[in-house]
């Protein structure tokens, strides 16, 4: 019911600012697939560029649409809003509150990476997305959503969200198996990249693009960042004295 | 009936609250005054479960008051010194999360909501963002959010700061009307004389303690009942006399400049906060 009622809040904000939210979800990728995809025309790995490009750029989109609809949202309420107390006062159970905004924050990422598909349609690139694919997309937005709403309970000031974009999002977007291959990076470094989400998800979604299976690691990865993450956000609001 | 056992906080080196104690029966308005930084808003956070207790705990009708107790939370509502509410939110969405975040029916929360808002003559202004609102008409539309669920317990935090006058008096006769009908409020102010025509009992705190808790007329009484102002090198100063005979023979020996009154419940936290603070 609690998680119902915090969709319901998400429905409310989605309505309200519809076309920001679609604008904000497809500028910055629609920029790296002209100029990258279309203007600097290359190949990778003998296949045209945009076939590696789109599922990392779907993947990012997920990941920013999830963490900014929760990092933003929830440091505001939080610090200058006030208005989680009204949520901490009540009765709805707080694990739902966080569920909900797991699951809200993560359809807003599938929201952003669903445009982005849309809008590679008239590219015609045949790769392929299917229901595992959306799946994943969901999966990453869940991990990011819990991430955002770890770093929201930790914010002292509601300016904190865009230096949380700064310091991990953009960050990962660039390393993270988006826009390059990681297979030419140093062994050490590509290790850590490798055990990233982000790097996962663009592996899952861009192996089934190619008509690959996923492979399990990228799933037993991101479903470990959902439940610690997960854990973190719902030990902080129930034990974290000075919410 | 809320029972509030050896409360404190600290944030950081600084105790807000410290080892605070008091009962508060079903049905009763009481009042928590002091001076500004006393504890009063910490203490009100901590009964609304925002803010957790560094060491005592808190009872609602026996059972200990957490974030996990949504039976007690349940009996709660509170109006917060801030306007603590989503900004974006139409007066009508703000009133649907609250009955949604209490488990209300649809159909309740229209019902009530329109019942709350004419009452609040706010009803013409319904699909208007919080953000578009005045100071006086989100305090309002705040009573109307903590109204909508019916509480058994009300916490008000400074509900008053900002209404112009005739606002006030209205607000007053509001929470009369609820308090008639049992329920229990849990009130703090800056305006002394509020809690004094309102107030069954309080409590006054200073920096954390409590001080002294009683009905307002046993505190009067107890600082004394006839109070005889006479302005000094010091500004004015008060004196305070059990006996009615006793101030006046003060006033007659006292210059022209000295006066005569029955003494209020601020000056029992003058005195009280006065004599803590210097």
């Amino acid at each position: 019911m609690g998680i119902v009622t915090v969709l319901w809040e998400k429905w409310v904000e989605f309505r309200r600012d519809f076309y920001k939210i679609t604008v904000a979800a497809m500028i910055s990728p629609l920029m790296y697939l002209i100029i990258f995809g279309l203007g600097i025309q290359t190949t990778s790995h003998g296949e045209p560029y945009l076939h590696f490009l789109v599922p990392g750029i779907v993947s990012m989109a997920t990941m920013t649409g999830s963490f900014s609809a929760i990092a933003q949202n929830m440091s505001v309420q939080r610090l200058y809003e006030k208005a989680l107390d009204q949520v901490m006062v009540s009765p709805t159970p707080l694990w739902q509150f966080i569920l909900g905004q797991i699951i809200g924050g993560s359809l807003r990422g599938l929201y952003a990476g669903g445009v982005i598909l849309l809008l590679t349609i008239p590219i015609r690139t045949d790769l392929v997305f299917n229901g595992l694919s959306v799946f994943i997309m969901f999966l990453n937005g869940t991990v990011f959503s819990t991430i955002a709403l770890v770093l929201s309970f930790l914010a002292k000031s509601y300016t904190d969200a865009p230096r949380y974009t700064a310091y991990i999002i953009t960050p990962m977007s660039f390393l993270c198996n988006t826009f390059f291959s990681t297979d030419q990076m140093p062994a050490g470094f590509r290790q850590v990249i490798s055990f990233l989400p982000l790097s996962q998800t663009s592996a899952m979604i861009r192996s089934i693009a190619n008509g690959q299976p996923a492979g399990a690691f990228g799933f037993i990865i991101l479903f470990a960042y959902l439940i610690v993450f997960g854990v973190i956000s719902v030990v902080f609001i129930y034990k974290k004295k000075n919410l | 009936m809320i029972e509030i056992r050896d409360l404190t906080k600290r944030f950081g080196d600084f105790t807000a609250v410290d080892g605070l104690s008091l009962s508060i029966g079903t049905g009763e308005f009481f009042g928590l005054l002091g001076p500004n930084g006393a504890g009063k808003t910490t203490t009100i956070s901590m009964i609304s479960t925002v803010l957790l207790p560094t060491s005592g705990e808190i009872l609602v009708d026996g059972q200990v008051l957490d974030r996990k107790a949504s039976a007690q939370k349940r009996k709660l509502s509170v109006i917060t010194q801030e306007y603590s509410m989503r900004q974006d939110m139409t007066m009508d969405e703000v009133m649907e999360y609250q009955g949604r975040l209490y488990y209300l029916p649809k159909s309740v929360i229209r019902e009530k909501s329109t019942e709350l808002l004419e009452f609040a003559g706010l009803a013409e202004f319904r699909k208007r963002t919080v953000r578009h609102l005045s100071g006086g008409m989100k305090r309002k539309l705040m009573i109307c959010r903590a109204l909508l669920i019916e509480p058994e317990i009300l916490l008000l935090d400074e509900p008053t700061a900002g209404m112009d006058a005739l606002s006030r008096r209205q607000m007053w006769n509001l929470l009369r009307q609820l308090n008639e009908r049992k329920m229990t409020i849990i009130l703090t102010t800056h305006y002394i004389d509020e809690a004094q025509a309102l107030c069954d009992r309080v409590a006054l705190i200073n920096r954390g303690k409590l001080q002294k808790m009683d009905t307002p007329d046993a505190l009067i009484k107890e600082l004394g009942a006839f109070a005889v102002d006479e302005t000094s090198e010091n500004g004015l100063v008060s004196k305070y006399f059990k006996d009615r005979a006793e101030a006046i023979e003060y006033l007659s020996a006292a210059g022209p400049m000295a006066s005569f009154r029955a003494t209020t419940l601020e000056d029992v936290f003058v005195d009280c906060a006065g004599r803590k603070i210097t």
